[in-house]
C-alpha cells in the first residue's frame, strides 16, 4: 500500500496504490491524513492503481471523508478498479463518497 | 512518588553496613534506595522470605555458612525476578565467570568503589524496570487473547442454532468464524403468523470493537424486526439508531429478508450486503435483484427500498458472507461469486443443511492450507 499526493490548483489528489485491509488500515489513515491540510476544501482519491479494499480499509475512508465533512470539505473517488468499484456499489458507499470515471469529472463535481 | 528500590546487601564483613549506609546516603535520604543487610548466604535467603519487596542482591563471594556462589543459585527459588550484583576479588576472573553463570547480573572489584557501585545498582535496577514491563505487558496480552477468546465464544452463543422448518419450507444457517474475532452474524426470527425474518450480516474490521457492534447491530435489528412487517422500515429504523454516536464509523453490512410461509413471499432489503443467490429448480442460477441501500451505521435518514421474489417449489435461497467468495487459496486467487453458483447449481435442492456443509466443504477445499482470514457464513432456505 502506498499513498502518492499532488495538488491541482486547490485541489488535492490522493493517489492509492495496491491492497488494504486489516493489517494496514491505520497505516493507510496516517498516510492519507497527513498529506490533508485544514484549508483543504475538494480532496480527489484517485483508487486506479488500489487493487483491493477490505472493510476495514472502507472504514478508514469514511473516517476521512468524515473528517473533511467536518472541516466543510467534499471528497470523490475516481478511475476505480472493478473489484473496488464493486466493494464501492455494493456496500452502497458511492452514495456517500462519489465515483467517477475520471480525475477531471472527480474534480469538476466538487471543486 | 515510586516506593524505593529494595537493596540487600550480603556480606560478613560488618564494617560495610556503616559504610554502605554512609556512602548511599544520599539516594537513601531521596528514597530511591533502602537497605536490608546480611551476614552470611543462609541469612540472605531468610531475608528475601520474609521481606517480600526485595529487588536487588550484592553479595560478596567468601563467607561463612553458605558463600555467594551457592546464594547466586539459591536466590530464584526464591523469587526469580531478583537481580544479583557479585562483589569479588579484584581480577578474580575464575570465581566472577561462575557468578555470571549462575546469573548473576554485574559484578564490582574489591574494593570497593562507590561510585562504581552506584552506577552499577542504577544499571541493574533500570534492567529490572525494563523487565518487568516486558512481563506486565506479556501478561496484558495473554489477558487480552484470554479476551478475544470470550468475545468469539459470546459471538457464537448468540447464534440460533435451532431453525424452524414446516411442510414445504425449511431453513439452516451456519457460520465458520476466524482465528481472530470478527463480525458476521445471521438471525432466524420467528415473526408469527407464519412469517420469518432471516438476516445475514458482517461487521467491518475485526476484533473486540467488531465483536462489540455486532452484538449491538443483532440486538437492535431483533427488536426492529418484531415490531415491523416491512424489511426496509427495520433496516431504516437499525441504521438510525446505529448512527448514534459511531465516531469510530464502524459499519455492518446486513440484509433482512421476511419470508412469508402461507405464500412462498420473500421481501427483502439490503444495507450493503452482497445479495443472495437463488438455485432455481432446473439448476439455473441467479442472484437477487439488487436494491442499492447503504452499508448500516454511517449515515442517518437513509431509506432502504425492498424487492420480493417469489420463491417456487424446488428453489433454494442462499445467502452468504463474503467469507465465502474471499476465501482465498495458496496462489493468492479468491473462491469468487462464479465457483459459488457453481456449487449451487451442482447441490440438489431439499436440504439447506446439505446445502451450507457442501458449500463449506467447497471452500475448504478450495483454500488448502491458507489461513481462513474472514468469518465465513451462510443462511439457506429451501423450499420444497
Amino acid at each position: 500500500m502506498n499513498v502518492e499526493s499532488h495538488r491541482e490548483g486547490t485541489n488535492l489528489v490522493l493517489k492509492a496504490e495496491g491492497r488494504v485491509d486489516g493489517t494496514n488500515a491505520t497505516e493507510f489513515q496516517d498516510a492519507m491524513k497527513s498529506e490533508i491540510v485544514d484549508s483543504d476544501r475538494a480532496v480527489i482519491l484517485d483508487l486506479e492503481n488500489l487493487t483491493y479494499i477490505s472493510s476495514a480499509g472502507l472504514r478508514v475512508v469514511l473516517l476521512i471523508a468524515k473528517d473533511l465533512q467536518r472541516q466543510g470539505a467534499k471528497m470523490a473517488a475516481c478511475t476505480l478498479s472493478e473489484p473496488v468499484k464493486e466493494v464501492f456499489v455494493i456496500s452502497g458507499f458511492d452514495k456517500i463518497i462519489p465515483i467517477h470515471d475520471s480525475q477531471d469529472a472527480a474534480i469538476g463535481s466538487i471543486s | 512518588m515510586p516506593e524505593a528500590f529494595k537493596i540487600l546487601v550480603v556480606d560478613d564483613e560488618p564494617d560495610l553496613e556503616p559504610l554502605v549506609l554512609q556512602r548511599m546516603r544520599r539516594r537513601i535520604r531521596s528514597g530511591q534506595y533502602s537497605f536490608v543487610f546480611a551476614q552470611n548466604g543462609v541469612e540472605a535467603l531468610d531475608r528475601l522470605r520474609e521481606e517480600e519487596n526485595i529487588d536487588m542482591v550484592i553479595s560478596d563471594i567468601n563467607m561463612p555458612q553458605m558463600d555467594g556462589l551457592t546464594l547466586l543459585e539459591q536466590i530464584p527459588k526464591v523469587d526469580p525476578n531478583v537481580r544479583s550484583i557479585i562483589i569479588s576479588a579484584y581480577g578474580d576472573m575464575k570465581n566472577i565467570r561462575t557468578a555470571m553463570n549462575r546469573g548473576a547480573f554485574d559484578f564490582v572489584t574489591k574494593p570497593l568503589d562507590f561510585d562504581d557501585l552506584q552506577i552499577t545498582i542504577d544499571r541493574t535496577l533500570a534492567h529490572l524496570v525494563e523487565w518487568r514491563e516486558a512481563l506486565s505487558s506479556r501478561d496484558r496480552l495473554v489477558s487480552l487473547e484470554n479476551e478475544l477468546n470470550v468475545a468469539s465464544k459470546i459471538q457464537q452463543s448468540i447464534l440460533p442454532t435451532q431453525f424452524p422448518y414446516g411442510n414445504d419450507f425449511s431453513v439452516f444457517a451456519s457460520m465458520e468464524p476466524a482465528k481472530e474475532v470478527g463480525g458476521d452474524f445471521y438471525d432466524v426470527i420467528n415473526l408469527g403468523r407464519g412469517r420469518i425474518g432471516l438476516a445475514i450480516a458482517d461487521v467491518s474490521d475485526k476484533g473486540v470493537p467488531a465483536a462489540l457492534f455486532m452484538m449491538s447491530s443483532r440486538t437492535l435489528l431483533k427488536g426492529s424486526a418484531i415490531g415491523n412487517y416491512e424489511p426496509g422500515d427495520v433496516l431504516k429504523e437499525v441504521n438510525d439508531l446505529l448512527c448514534e454516536g459511531n465516531d469510530a464509523m464502524m459499519f455492518v453490512t446486513l440484509l433482512y429478508a421476511i419470508y412469508d410461509t402461507n405464500t412462498g413471499t420473500l421481501t427483502y432489503a439490503n444495507g450493503g450486503h452482497t445479495a443472495p443467490y437463488v438455485r432455481r429448480a432446473d439448476g439455473s442460477v441467479i442472484p437477487l435483484a439488487f436494491t442499492g441501500g447503504v452499508a448500516m451505521g454511517v449515515m442517518e435518514d437513509l431509506e432502504y427500498s425492498q424487492d420480493s421474489f417469489q420463491v417456487a417449489p424446488g428453489d433454494t435461497v442462499f445467502f452468504y458472507s463474503d467469507g465465502v467468495s474471499e476465501a482465498m487459496n495458496e496462489n493468492g486467487e479468491e473462491f469468487g461469486v462464479e465457483r459459488m453458483a457453481e456449487v449451487l447449481a451442482n447441490t440438489p435442492a431439499g436440504s439447506p443443511e446439505e446445502v451450507n456443509n457442501v458449500m463449506f466443504e467447497s471452500v475448504r477445499a478450495f483454500a488448502g492450507e491458507t489461513p481462513q482470514s474472514d468469518d465465513i457464513t451462510c443462511l439457506t432456505l429451501c423450499r420444497s
